[in-house]
């Protein structure tokens, strides 16, 4: 596949990931993992084992014959297809991401599907594509009839929870978010920047400028580790909110407990990203103290853990 | 859990009652939602505080979005953006409380397969994020039952949930019978159920009774009737719990009974602690009795085969 910037290569790459927490009681096994993956019997599904269990169903094409978002109203069509995956992590964590990258121009006449196929996952303009009206449009959210790709990432995370060997008890309650990304090649001397925002809806948009050359593959896998950082963070510092007064200690214990089985150790920046995107995260950590955030929480799920064991004990012995 | 609501007839006390179960749930710390599918009388809106509620939902509320017409269902947090002014203050330590309201918006409504998808892919959704959904179904043997019903068969999409259905009923012979109709009939849920896939064993495992808005004559809301009238009474409640005993639907099959409640008889609304220890409108009995509906809900001893 051809990056991003380079010659007769796309200008553009825009995705949609999804993230919740997989629907069943325990984190499940690699055979469960490949199991709930496998979207297509032609190809396998990917597992890794380090750093961490990973998981990762082969690509989904879904074709589209569609006008492009805008902000500016002016109306774009592009022809081709989007390219879908869902992951698994730790067992845990389930990841649904849809994306497409763009050239800056194609055929000035709708061609045949045979022209739009050879490209999987590449969207093809119709004419010239207005490449920062349609990011910004990709980011506000689709208007109607406007191509949307959120409902592709949904519909394989709907498709994966359908599956029954998830038994549908999760250990614990958690909102689902999701994350929508523009990728577009940096101006030349500047490496990469990050723009990241949330709204309180569960919907985060990234604007990407990352380097020349960038596959639409790899940008999408940054955005991947983002939003599951970024769902982490969001899910674990909802818990301990939630979990101020008024709380009975068995409760709370649960909640904590459950935090500690199944999401802390989750955390692991970076781990399956392009190292020439690093930059990407490692700048946004240092805006926002992600990991800062992280660290302080789980040592505060820890205190309160090692707090309630020393509680208990000293009970005990009063009451010897 | 998905917690199933039905009643037979109209004005049993099921919508209003099972969003006090919502709430007490949620005050106990579940995240807790509630999905208002009486789509002929969406009442829950206004149950819950919500004036706007139903004018919002209309093209956007659950009917709509079981019919294609819209993406994701409207959904309104209740802690947020009810009227009602003991609540606006989320209390600590609570769940969250989401409504789905209904919209009547649009005409027939039929029980197809892509509805059936629809609604299975939306509760997968949701019980990712809550604890307990509480779905409020229209009276009778309607089609929101029948879609409840064919979706948590064991081997459609919603058949690994634990499913709980309540039958509310008032206590008249009219009601008792009409309620044992609805569980127990040759139209019934276990009838209709089992024909869809259903255990019945198990299935009527699952469906337990609500006595709503029961006179007590014990309290002292009938203290001042006369000697006379105090017999019939105790005369009729007793022939009523024979009657409900040879149907199938005596003591042993009833989660609780929900006194009559004076506040609930002129309004339809959420009874808080304050109505009963602050302001002293509500009854204590009636909010003891919904907390320990909701709290029934989860102990396995009350459900379940003999
Ligand atoms: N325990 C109760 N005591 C007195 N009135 C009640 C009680 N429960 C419900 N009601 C009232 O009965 C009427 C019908 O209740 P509702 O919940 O709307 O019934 P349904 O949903 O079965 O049609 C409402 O006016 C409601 O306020
Ligand atoms: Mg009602």
């Amino acid at each position: 596949m051809s990056g991003l910037g380079t010659t007769s290569g796309p200008v553009l790459a825009c995705g949609e990931v999804h993230t919740c927490l997989l629907p069943t009681s325990d984190a499940v096994d690699e055979r469960a993992a490949e199991q709930l993956l496998r979207l297509r019997t032609d190809e396998p599904v990917r597992l890794s084992r380090h750093p961490s269990r990973y998981a990762v169903s082969p690509g989904l094409l879904t074709g589209v014959d569609c006008w492009m978002p805008s902000v500016t109203g002016t109306r774009s069509r592009a022809v081709g297809t989007v390219t879908a995956r869902a992951a698994i992590v730790e067992g845990r964590v389930l990841q649904s991401s849809a994306y497409f990258s763009a050239p800056a121009c194609g055929p000035d006449r709708r061609q045949s599907w045979g022209h739009y196929l050879v490209r999987p996952g590449c969207l093809i303009p119709v004419g010239r594509l207005p490449v920062r009206s349609v990011a910004e449009g990709f980011l506000a959210g689709p208007r109607q009839n406007e191509l949307d790709i959120g409902p592709i990432a949904e519909s394989l995370t709907a498709r994966i929870s359908r599956h029954r060997i998830l038994d549908l008890s999760p250990p614990l309650t958690t909102a689902d978010t999701s994350l929508r990304w523009t990728a577009t090649p940096a101006a030349g001397g500047k490496e990469t920047s990050v723009l990241f925002t949330k709204a309180d809806d569960g919907l985060r948009t990234v604007e990407l400028r990352l380097p020349h050359a960038t596959t639409p593959a790899a940008a999408a896998g940054l955005c991947e580790d983002l939003a599951l950082h970024d769902w982490l963070l969001t899910t674990v510092a909802y818990k301990l909110d939630g979990l101020q007064a008024g709380y009975e200690d068995s409760r709370l214990l649960k909640v904590l407990c459950s935090l500690v089985d199944h999401l802390l150790h989750l955390w692991m920046p970076l781990s399956r990203v392009d190292r020439t995107l690093h930059t990407a995260w490692e700048e946004l950590d240092e805006n926002s103290g992600y990991s800062r955030q992280w660290n302080a929480l789980a040592q505060r799920i820890r205190d309160q853990l090692v707090l309630r064991a020393v509680r208990s004990r000293s009970e005990l012995l009063t009451s010897d | 859990m998905l917690v199933l609501a039905a009643s037979d007839k109209g004005g049993t006390g099921r919508s209003v009652t099972s969003a006090n179960l919502a709430y007490q749930r949620s005050l106990d710390g579940d995240d807790v939602c509630f999905l208002d599918f009486d789509f002929g009388s969406p009442t829950a809106a206004a149950v819950f505080d919500l004036p706007d509620g139903v004018h919002r939902a209309e093209g956007c509320g659950l009917h709509s979005y079981l019919q294609g017409r819209t993406g994701e269902p409207l959904r309104i947090d209740v802690w947020s953006r009810t009227e009602h002014p003991a609540l606006r203050d989320r209390p600590a330590g609570s769940g969250r409380l989401v409504l789905l309201p209904g919209d009547r918006t649009g005409g027939e409504f039929l029980t197809t397969e892509e509805n059936r998808h629809r609604l299975v892919d939306l509760v997968l959704r949701l019980q990712r994020e809550f604890s307990f959904l509480f779905v409020d179904l229209s009276a009778g043997r309607s089609y929101a039952v029948d879609l409840l019903l064919t979706a948590t068969s064991p081997h459609a999409g919603l058949g690994r949930l634990e499913n709980r259905w309540l039958v509310f009923h008032r206590w008249t012979r009219q009601h008792v019978m009409a309620a044992a109709e609805l569980a127990y009939g040759s139209q019934g849920l276990v009838h209709a159920g089992t024909a869809m896939g259903h255990q019945p064993d198990v299935l009527s495992g699952s469906i337990r009774f609500v006595r709503a808005a029961v006179p007590d004559l014990e309290s002292p809301l009938w203290s001042q009737v006369s000697p006379a009238q105090y017999v019939w009474m105790r005369q009729c409640d007793q022939a009523l719990e024979e009657l409900a005993a040879g149907r199938g639907i005596g003591k042993a099959r009833v989660l609780a009974s929900i006194p009559l409640e004076p506040v609930l008889q002129w309004q339809e609304r959420l009874i808080t602690d304050e109505d009963v220890y602050d302001r002293g409108i509500a009854r204590n009995e009636t909010w003891q009795a919904m907390k320990d509906l909701a709290q029934r809900l989860t102990i396995d001893t009350f459900w379940g085969q003999w």
